[in-house]
């Protein structure tokens, strides 16, 4: 892999799927993050970051914002729809021409789906999609692949549980893909009103890729290296009914554990609610702070690349 | 009214339809599609359209069948019908003669064709032209630019 060739494709460009981007391509971003653990050179001296959050966001916010500001750059924007020209009724296509005049990058996120792609096609500035509705959240995917990658010393051939609401967790539809398009093999633990996405396990289905499904969530499966769990996200359930039925189903306690000869990789995008039990945080498996701490890194190296200010 | 002719010739005795001088007709319709490729096509011309509903047909079974006077579709509008009814036929008629005849070919990227299922795509809340590319041409699988979400037959409705 040539990484001056790569470095120099990957300036303006926009990240918006995980689908837009070959394993090579992934790969390089995650050797780059490496070399952004504990950068503090104020190589974005200068550059302007706009943070349109126009659904509620702490850690993704923040992350970019702390990101930015490690390297010398700044930070614009709104962290409410209600506080932009869009609450006066502005399309996202005008609210993205006007700010561009502002900023040299620009993070959205976005309760619609395909928002992030619509600001990138409006836009010559790089645009990174900072989540859209339960479609995509790829800097998530790549601190995710980042901390793996960091724990396991490889992300081929492993196996992944996912856990809790797989049908509208972004986090989760834009992780399987990628993990799936390097060999790991999924299995998937959800109650059946929140299974991954028909199409989804359709598209999995025709490639080949090695994936079950189980509905217990009292028996973790065993065979595997990592267990991802996920927030069941109340804001999504049409029906609060069967929010309560299922929010308490997917705990995982220490005890449980027990199971796993060795210590099994826990993973959560974070807000836990009830997924994990608070006794777990010292368990030597546990990796979901680490995936905090991994967000800034990999969000250092992605403004970087893009903004074509990699060292 | 009714057509028992699989012949494209607008000049055949056996067709009770009016025979065509310009025009085009669109044969071999899948049963049932006739009228919505009526309606998806929102022709707004002088011509007489004469339309055919359940007919006899060696190749379907059973087909629908149109016949427009004095317009000749674009390959625009012949897209449309791929989406409908993959199998159709076009002729374009010109002087009571078959001129061109073809088939409607899905092209690999609908623009402003097909409204995307998903409620909660940016697409069907900001006024722009929906995109979606062929993942697979029989049975039809489409994947929406915006939202990503992969449409079926069933759940396409055209614009």
């Amino acid at each position: 892999m040539n990484r001056i060739p790569l470095a120099q494709s990957f300036i303006g460009r926009d990240v918006v799927s995980m689908r837009d981007f070959t394993r090579d391509e992934i790969l390089f971003i995650l050797d780059e993050a490496e070399r952004f653990e504990g950068e503090s050179k104020p190589i974005l001296s200068g550059k302007i970051l706009a943070n349109l959050f126009f659904e509620a966001s702490t850690r993704t916010r923040l992350s970019f914002h702390a990101a930015m500001s490690r390297l010398g750059g700044t930070t614009l924007g709104f962290a409410d729809a209600a506080i932009s020209s869009v609450s006066k009724g502005e399309s996202l296509s005008d609210t993205i021409r006007v700010v561009e005049n502002y900023c040299d990058i620009i993070v959205i996120r976005h309760r619609l789906e395909g928002a992030a792609r619509l600001a990138a096609d409006a836009t010559s500035l790089p645009v990174i999609n900072g989540g859209d509705g339960s479609n995509q959240h790829p800097t998530q995917t790549l601190l995710d692949l980042y901390t793996i990658r960091s724990i396991h010393g490889r992300i081929e051939g492993l196996r992944v549980a996912f856990l809790g609401d797989l049908k509208y967790s972004r986090t989760v539809h834009s992780l399987i893909e990628t993990l799936a398009r390097f060999g790991c093999d999924i299995v998937l633990v959800s109650p059946p009103s929140l299974r991954l996405p028909s199409d989804m396990l359709d598209d999995m289905a025709q490639l080949g890729i090695r994936c079950r499904e189980e509905f217990d969530p009292s028996v973790l499966p065993q065979d595997v290296d990592i267990l991802y769990t996920t927030r069941i996200q109340k804001e999504r359930f049409p029906d609060p009914l069967e929010y309560e039925r299922v929010k308490s189903a997917y705990r995982i306690e220490r005890s449980a554990l027990e199971i796993y000869e060795k210590p099994v990789t826990i993973m959560h995008p974070l807000p836990r609610v009830n997924e994990i039990s608070i006794d777990l945080d010292d368990y030597p498996g546990a990796a979901y702070f680490k995936q905090v701490k991994n967000g800034v890194t990999v969000r250092k190296a992605l403004l970087s690349i893009l903004l074509g200010a990699c060292p | 009214m009714s057509v028992t002719n699989e012949s494209v010739d607008t000049r055949e005795p056996t067709i009770r339809v009016a025979a065509l001088e310009r025009g085009t007709v669109i044969d071999h319709l899948r049963k049932g599609t006739g009228l919505r490729v009526l309606r998806v096509l929102g022709l707004s011309h002088d011509g007489t359209i004469a339309i055919g509903l359940n007919l006899e047909s060696k190749k379907l079974g059973a087909k629908d069948l149109i016949k427009i006077e004095n317009r000749e579709l674009s390959r625009e509008e012949v897209n449309k019908i791929a989406l409908l009814s993959p199998e159709a036929t076009l002729s374009i008629i010109r002087d009571y003669r078959v001129v061109a005849k073809f088939e409607p070919e899905l092209s690999d990227l609908l623009e402003n064709l097909v409204r995307c299922p998903n409620p909660s795509c940016v697409s069907n809340q900001e006024n722009i032209r929906s995109r979606f590319s062929v993942r697979q041409r029989r049975p039809l699988r489409i994947r929406c630019a915006y939202c990503e979400r992969v449409a079926n037959e069933e759940q396409i409705e055209l614009l």
